[in-house]
C-alpha cells in the first residue's frame, strides 16, 4: 500500500542541494490564550529549499508558519516562546522591527487576497513602500520580473491596468505569489497556498514553487501529501501542536520512524 | 448509513401533489407573514404620504407672494429736509417717515387706474406691508439720489391681502376680521384685473431675514440657512477626522482591555443621549466658560460636533471591521507597517461607510433643534452674519429654529412659512442623502 502511494510521488528528483540553516526554531510554544497551541518545536529550515509542513487540521502547522514572520503578532491573545532566529538573528528579538522582517520574510496566504487594486499596483506595492526602485521604469521592470517569476505575465501583461480582483482563482494566486516575490524576500512563507485552486492552477503553482527553491527558502503549508511528496524536499510532519518528525522528504514519506507519521500518510489519522 | 433506514415505521406514500398538513401550515405561516411585512410597508408609506400632503400643501404657497407695483414719487422735502443728501443726515427719517409718501403714491395709482373704493386713507395703506416703507428706506439711504424722482415700485402686500390669493383669506373670513376688509379685497382684486397686483415666485422667502410678527410676508429664511450652513462648515470640519482618527485608533490600534472596553460603551450610550442634554452642556461649556457669543455658528457647531460624534464613530467602526482581515494580513505581508496597512488599503475599502456615515451625522445635525434652543439660537436675528471665519461668532439662525420659532407666532401667515421652511429643509436633507448616495456609488465604482 505504501509502496503504490509512494510510485507517483515523483521521490527521486528530491535532493537537498545546501546545507545551509536559513531559519533555525528553538524550543518555540505558542499559546492561545490558555490553549496550548505549538508545543516545544525545533525546526532547521534550509536555505534554497522547499520544507513542507504536513499534518491534520488544527495541529498548529499554519500556527508555527506565521510564528516565522511574526504574523502572530496581529493576534492579541497569542503568546510566543523560545527563539526562532533569521540567519542567526532573533527575530523576536525587541530590537526587531516586524515590518523589516516581513520585507524578508514573504507570505502567500490561502485565500489569494489580491489588494482591490490594479493588476500593476498589486505587485508595485511592495517595492514602492521598501524603496526597492528609484524611478518609474526601474518599477516597471520589477513588476514584469515578479510576474514573469509567477508564470503570470503572459496572461495579465496587456491588462496591467484591470482589477487584481477580476482574476480567476488561480490568477489570482499567483498575482498574491508575484507581489510576495516582488519584494525580494528571502524566506517565501506559503500558507496552503493551492487549497482554494483547481488542479491545472495547482500544478502551475508547484512548478512555479519548484523555480522559486532557486532564490529563496520556501516553507509550505498543504493538506496534500502529494503536494509535499511533489514539491519539497524537507518535510515536517505536525501533529496536536508537536513536531513529531522532520527530515528528508522522501525518508519520511518512505521510511519514517515515527509510527503516527507513518499512520497520517497512509490516511489512518487526520 | 444505518441510520437512514432505522426508522421503526415506514412513512406512508404520498403524492407530490397533495399539500400534506405541515407545509400547508408552514406555507400559510409564510404568507401571513407577507401580508404583516406589506401592512407595516404600507403604514410607513401612508404616513409619508401624509407627511409630504401636509407639508406641501401648507407650505408651498410660501414661495409665492404677493406685490403692488405704483410709482412712487420720492418727496425730497420730506426725506431729505437739509438738502445736502447727506446719508446720515436722512437717516434721521425715519420708516415712520416714509410712510405717508408710500401711501399717497399707493391711494393717488388706485385714483388713476380709475378704480372706485371707499377705503379711507389709513385702511389703503395698511393694505401694504409695514415692511414696504423699511424697504423703500433702505433703498433711498443707500442710493440717496433717487430723492426727488418718481419711481416704479414693487411692493409687498399686508398677509391678509396675500392670503386672500392663496385661499387662506376669504370675503367672509375678511368680514369677522379686525386687521382686513372685504373691500380691501375687492381693492386688491380690483387691482390684479388692472395688472397692477399680481402673486409671484418669490426669492425673499428664501434670502431675506426673519420679519417680525406684524410682517409675515415680510420673513424669510435667509440667516436661517446661512446659519445652518455655517454649523455644517464646522460639524464637517470637527467631526469627521476627530471621528475618523477615533475610530482608526479604537478598531485598529488600541489594546483591548477594560479601557477601551469603557470607552467603546461610553460612545455608545453617548449616541443616546437626549440632545437637549448636549445643548447644556454646549452653554455650560463653550458659552458660560469658554466665554464664545451666544447665538454664533461655531458654538452651534461645537454642540453639534459633539452630538455627531458618536454617530460618525460607530458608522466609521462598523466600516472598518466590514474590511476583509485578508486584506490587512496581505499588507502586513509584504512588509507594510500597521499605519500603512490602515491608510492605503483598509481606509479606502472603508470610505464609502464612513461617508454614509457622516453625511447621515450631518442630516442629522441639521435637523437638531433642541440643543440650539438652549445656547440662544432662538434669538430674532435681522443682520446678516460676515462671511466666514468673522460670521461664525456673529449672531445666526438655525433653519429647524425658525420653523419652531415660526409656529409659536400668532399671525396664521406664519402657518405657511413654517412649511415653507420645513420644506427647504428637507430639501437640504434629499440633497446631502443624494450626495451621499452618488459619493459612495462614486467610491465603490473602482473595482
Amino acid at each position: 500500500m505504501e509502496d503504490g502511494n509512494v510510485n507517483d510521488m515523483r521521490l527521486t528528483e528530491r535532493d537537498v542541494d545546501t546545507r545551509n540553516f536559513k531559519m533555525q526554531a528553538r524550543d518555540v510554544d505558542v499559546y492561545y490564550g490558555t490553549n496550548h497551541a505549538i508545543k516545544s518545536v525545533n525546526v532547521d529550515i534550509l536555505d534554497k529549499t522547499v520544507t513542507a509542513f504536513i499534518g491534520p487540521s488544527g495541529c498548529g502547522k499554519s500556527t508555527f508558519l506565521r510564528c516565522l514572520n511574526r504574523m502572530n503578532d496581529t493576534i492579541d491573545i497569542a503568546r510566543i516562546e523560545g527563539e526562532i532566529t533569521l540567519d542567526g538573528e532573533d527575530i523576536y528579538d525587541a530590537k526587531v522591527d516586524p515590518v523589516q522582517l516581513r520585507a524578508k520574510v514573504g507570505m502567500v496566504f490561502q485565500k489569494p487576497n489580491p489588494f482591490p487594486k490594479s493588476i500593476y499596483d498589486n505587485v508595485a506595492y511592495g517595492p514602492r513602500i521598501h524603496g526597492l526602485s528609484t524611478s518609474k521604469a526601474e518599477l516597471d521592470e520589477i513588476v514584469e520580473k515578479s510576474l514573469r517569476r509567477a508564470a503570470i505575465w503572459d496572461e495579465v501583461k496587456d491588462r496591467l491596468d484591470a482589477a487584481g480582483t477580476g482574476l480567476s482563482g488561480g490568477q489570482q494566486q499567483r498575482l498574491c505569489i508575484a507581489r510576495a516575490v516582488a519584494t525580494n524576500p528571502e524566506v517565501l512563507l506559503m500558507d496552503e497556498p493551492c487549497s482554494a485552486l483547481d488542479p491545472i492552477a495547482t500544478a502551475q503553482v508547484e512548478e512555479l514553487i519548484d523555480e522559486l527553491r532557486t532564490r529563496f527558502s520556501v516553507v509550505i503549508v498543504t493538506h496534500s501529501m502529494q503536494q509535499a511528496a511533489r514539491v519539497s524536499q524537507k518535510t515536517a510532519f505536525f501533529h496536536l501542536g508537536e513536531l513529531v518528525e522532520y527530515d528528508e522528504t522522501s525518508k519520511i514519506f518512505t521510511n519514517p520512524e515515527d509510527p503516527r507519521t507513518e499512520s497520517y500518510i497512509t490516511g489512518r489519522i487526520g | 448509513m444505518s441510520d437512514a433506514t432505522a426508522h421503526a415505521t415506514p412513512t406512508p406514500k404520498r403524492s407530490l401533489y397533495t399539500e400534506d398538513e405541515r407545509t400547508r401550515r408552514r406555507n400559510k405561516a409564510e404568507t401571513r407573514f407577507r401580508a404583516y411585512g406589506i401592512a407595516a410597508v404600507s403604514v410607513g408609506l401612508l404616513a409619508l404620504v401624509m407627511l409630504l400632503i401636509s407639508i406641501l400643501g401648507n407650505g408651498l404657497s410660501s414661495f409665492r407672494q404677493t406685490y403692488v407695483t405704483f410709482p412712487v414719487t420720492l418727496a425730497a422735502e420730506r426725506l431729505d429736509p437739509a438738502g445736502n443728501r447727506d446719508p446720515a443726515e436722512m437717516a434721521r427719517v425715519t420708516t415712520f417717515g416714509y410712510l405717508p409718501i408710500l401711501a399717497q403714491s399707493y391711494i393717488d395709482h388706485v385714483e388713476n387706474l380709475g378704480i372706485d373704493h371707499d377705503i379711507g386713507p389709513r385702511d389703503m395703506a395698511a393694505m401694504l406691508s409695514e415692511e414696504a416703507p423699511a424697504q423703500l428706506r433702505s433703498m433711498v439711504l443707500a442710493n440717496p439720489d433717487l430723492v426727488g424722482q418718481t419711481l416704479t415700485m414693487e411692493m409687498l402686500v399686508g398677509g391678509r391681502i396675500d392670503g386672500f390669493f392663496k385661499g387662506r383669506v376669504t370675503m367672509e373670513s375678511a368680514a369677522l376680521d379686525r386687521n382686513v376688509s372685504p373691500e380691501q379685497l375687492l381693492l386688491a382684486q380690483a387691482l390684479v384685473d388692472q395688472g397692477a397686483m399680481e402673486t409671484r415666485f418669490n426669492w425673499s422667502f428664501i434670502t431675506s431675514p426673519d420679519a417680525s410678527d406684524q410682517r409675515p410676508e415680510a420673513a424669510g429664511l435667509g440667516i436661517a440657512i446661512i446659519g445652518s450652513f455655517y454649523m455644517m462648515l464646522v460639524v464637517l470640519a470637527l467631526a469627521l477626522p476627530i471621528g475618523v482618527a477615533a475610530s482608526i485608533y479604537l478598531e485598529e490600534f488600541a489594546p483591548k482591555n477594560r479601557l477601551t472596553d469603557l470607552i467603546e460603551v461610553n460612545i455608545s450610550n453617548l449616541a443616546a443621549v437626549p440632545s437637549i442634554v448636549f445643548g447644556i452642556l454646549g452653554l455650560a461649556i463653550f458659552i458660560n466658560f469658554a466665554g464664545l457669543p451666544q447665538s454664533a455658528p461655531i458654538v452651534g457647531g461645537l454642540v453639534l460636533t459633539l452630538m455627531t460624534l458618536p454617530t460618525i464613530i460607530i458608522a466609521t467602526r462598523a466600516s472598518l471591521r466590514a474590511v476583509p482581515p485578508s486584506i490587512r494580513e496581505a499588507a502586513l505581508g509584504v512588509g507594510a507597517s500597521k499605519m500603512q496597512s490602515v491608510f492605503h488599503h483598509v481606509l479606502p475599502l472603508a470610505a464609502p461607510g464612513i461617508l454614509t456615515g457622516t453625511i447621515i451625522g450631518l442630516a442629522q445635525a441639521l435637523g437638531e433643534t433642541a440643543p440650539l434652543l438652549l445656547i440662544g439660537m432662538v434669538a430674532f436675528v435681522r443682520e446678516f452674519p460676515a462671511a466666514p471665519p468673522e460670521g461664525f461668532f456673529d449672531p445666526a439662525s438655525a433653519l429647524p429654529v425658525q420653523v419652531y420659532n415660526w409656529t409659536q407666532r400668532s399671525d396664521p401667515a406664519f402657518v405657511e412659512r413654517a412649511s415653507g421652511a420645513i420644506i427647504v429643509l428637507l430639501v437640504f436633507l434629499i440633497f446631502m442623502n443624494a450626495v451621499a448616495v452618488l459619493l459612495r456609488r462614486r467610491f465603490e465604482r473602482r473595482w
